[in-house]
């Protein structure tokens, strides 16, 4: 799973707008992020935060925009593209097991009619490995808490085998204990090349876990380097509002000032 | 008649009524798990429509030719539902409900007007609003078996296409895969399976063939692939034996007795079966005492 990358992992938003019947959510976001980072998307609730990485998947249509991944539309290049989506998006009760969800990141490659077979299997396990759910591989999914099931689907992503990941609010309703793992193997993503792009909306474990960000408040406010974009005015602007959690994103910041 | 007098041809129709309660609980798991159970009432009720029609164009009434009206319906109804959801922004169940009431009345209304324009009688239409497996031929029997098997073979095709839609249809699409064909195969077996179902059951009851057996089979089971199969086994013994208290007893409709023996077996799931079932809920109940404060909050949260 560490061969040399293709290519420097590459989104390009160029104009996006995107509306639910008539009401836009989000518009005119341009946006170029062209290397291997772990890159937060943060901005207050209904902010459209979600709907703008389920446009750039194409989930929702554009109203005007394009996106485009290494270049090409993500119709070409879909293989390469990893998805967690949020984990309210789906039925717990279910009746698959844990394994059952992993393996579904090996449909794409898969293709029509064939089914998974040993290599996919390993790979399935090796996914779960490292999320720590290995001994839970058999498990119906509804008899998991919170976090593990986040790590289920982390580990279905992780099997998608992709350059690129986006994951939907992924430590939303999670325990500290699955938020660290899951950190964890986002950072090792990153370190073997891929870029990984995460909808977040606490602005306190923002600071400290993204290279990069954007400010989203249904349009762009600010995007680049942690430091350089999380201001009290870009924060200003983006959560005018919301106020409130400006205070403790300073102290946040303060702090990882202080142990570089 | 007792069991000693089972004739050839009464093999014959319960083989292939036995096969159409297995395709329909097959057919069923599918339906379920992408929650359009209720598509299916609507393709039920919209093949009467079909059965009048058919039989009003053509002048004949063998059996190919009612069916084949009563498929046309059922996706015309299918089609429908879809177009008003869409055009409309009627919400799922009261496009559906729409869809069943007008079907249905325009179906009934069609067969009871049958002896105005010179038919004797309903011309023996309205055994497909109960289900009446008696007239069925060993022809008949056979076609129906062999559409039943088709629809089997096709779940059994698509069943990991299927099973990702109808789990997680956001990450399905992000994958590449054409989520409307995947649910347009589904609806389109539920539809053929409730047209096939039609002469044992009858339009009414149809449905409750194919979402019974599922919904019990989820008391025994925690996998798709058991599921299917499980499904199948129990649509299979309600049809098999509501038809055989039908042809002992030959005033009873069909339909409700084969639907009254899939609740019997539901009922039975409900209490015994392992996964959910009353008596297994109630034992792990007991275990979860001991568990608690191993594992850690399911925890909600906002979008």
């Amino acid at each position: 799973m560490t061969e040399p990358r293709a290519g420097a992992p590459c989104v390009e938003l160029h104009d996006v707008t995107v509306a639910y019947g008539r009401r836009p959510v989000v518009w005119n976001v341009d946006l170029t992020i062209d290397s291997a980072c772990l890159f937060g998307i943060i901005g207050p609730n209904g902010a459209g935060k979600s709907t703008l990485v389920k446009a750039a998947l194409g989930l929702v249509p554009l109203v005007g925009g394009e996106v485009t991944f290494f270049g090409r539309p993500l119709s070409q290049v879909r293989s390469r593209v990893g998805y967690v989506p949020q984990r309210e998006s789906v039925d717990w009760d279910f009746p698959v097991n844990v394994t059952d969800v992993v393996l579904m990141g090996t449909y794409g490659r898969l293709g029509w009619f064939r089914r998974p077979g040993d290599r996919e299997r390993r790979l399935a396990r090796e996914c779960l490995d490292r999320v720590g759910l290995a001994d839970v591989a058999t498990r119906q999914i509804g008899k998991l808490s919170g976090g593990q099931q986040q790590r289920v689907f982390l580990a279905r992503a992780l099997a998608q085998q992709a350059d690129v990941y986006f994951l939907d609010e992924p430590m939303a309703g999670v325990d500290v204990r699955s938020q660290e793992r899951i950190f964890r193997v986002l950072d090792e993503l990153k370190a073997e090349g891929r870029l990984v792009v995460v909808v977040h909306h606490d602005l306190r474990t923002a600071a400290e876990w993204f290279d990069r960000v954007a400010l989203v408040d249904r349009r762009l406010v600010a995007s680049g380097s942690t430091a350089e974009t999380l201001t009290p005015d870009n924060l200003r602007q983006t959560y005018a509002g919301h106020i409130d959690v400006l205070d403790d994103v300073g102290r946040a910041i303060a702090a990882r000032e202080r142990t570089p | 008649m007792t069991w000693g007098d089972l004739s050839h041809n009464t093999l014959v129709v319960a083989v292939g009524v036995a096969a159409v309660g297995f395709a329909s609980g097959v057919v069923g798991s599918l339906c379920v798990l992408r929650k359009r159970a209720l598509a299916g009432d609507a393709a039920a009720h919209a093949t009467l429509v079909g059965v009048a029609g058919a039989f009003l164009v053509t002048g004949r009434r063998d059996l190919v030719t009612l069916l084949v009206g009563a498929v046309v319906a059922a996706c015309a109804g299918l089609g429908v539902l879809v177009l008003v959801r869409r055009l409309t922004r009627t919400r799922d169940d009261a496009a559906t409900a729409i869809v069943i009431g007008v079907s249905f009345g325009a179906g009934i209304a069609l067969i009871s007007g049958l002896p105005a324009w010179g038919y004797p009688g309903s011309a023996g239409l309205e055994q497909f609003l109960l289900g009446h497996t008696a007239a069925l031929t060993r022809h008949d029997a056979m076609l129906l078996a062999m559409i039943a098997v088709g629809a089997i073979a096709v779940v059994a095709a698509i069943l990991k296409e299927a099973t990702l839609v109808a789990f997680d249809e956001s990450f399905a699409s992000a994958t590449g895969w054409p989520v409307w064909v995947i649910d347009a195969i589904v609806v389109g077996l539920v539809a053929v399976m409730v047209v096939v179902g039609l002469p044992a059951v009858g339009a009414v009851l149809v449905t409750a063939l194919v979402v019974i057996p599922p919904v019990a089979a989820r008391l025994w089971t925690d996998r798709v692939g058991t599921l299917v199969v499980v499904s199948g086994v129990i649509g299979l013994v309600a049809a098999v034996s509501g038809v055989a208290v039908s042809a002992s007893q030959s005033r009873l409709a069909t339909g409700p007795l084969v639907v009254l023996t899939a609740s019997m077996l539901f009922a039975v799931s409900l209490v015994i079966g392992p996964r959910r079932g009353v008596v297994a809920r109630r034992l792990a109940g007991l275990q979860r005492s001991d568990r608690r404060g191993l594992v850690d909050e399911p925890g909600g949260h906002d979008a």
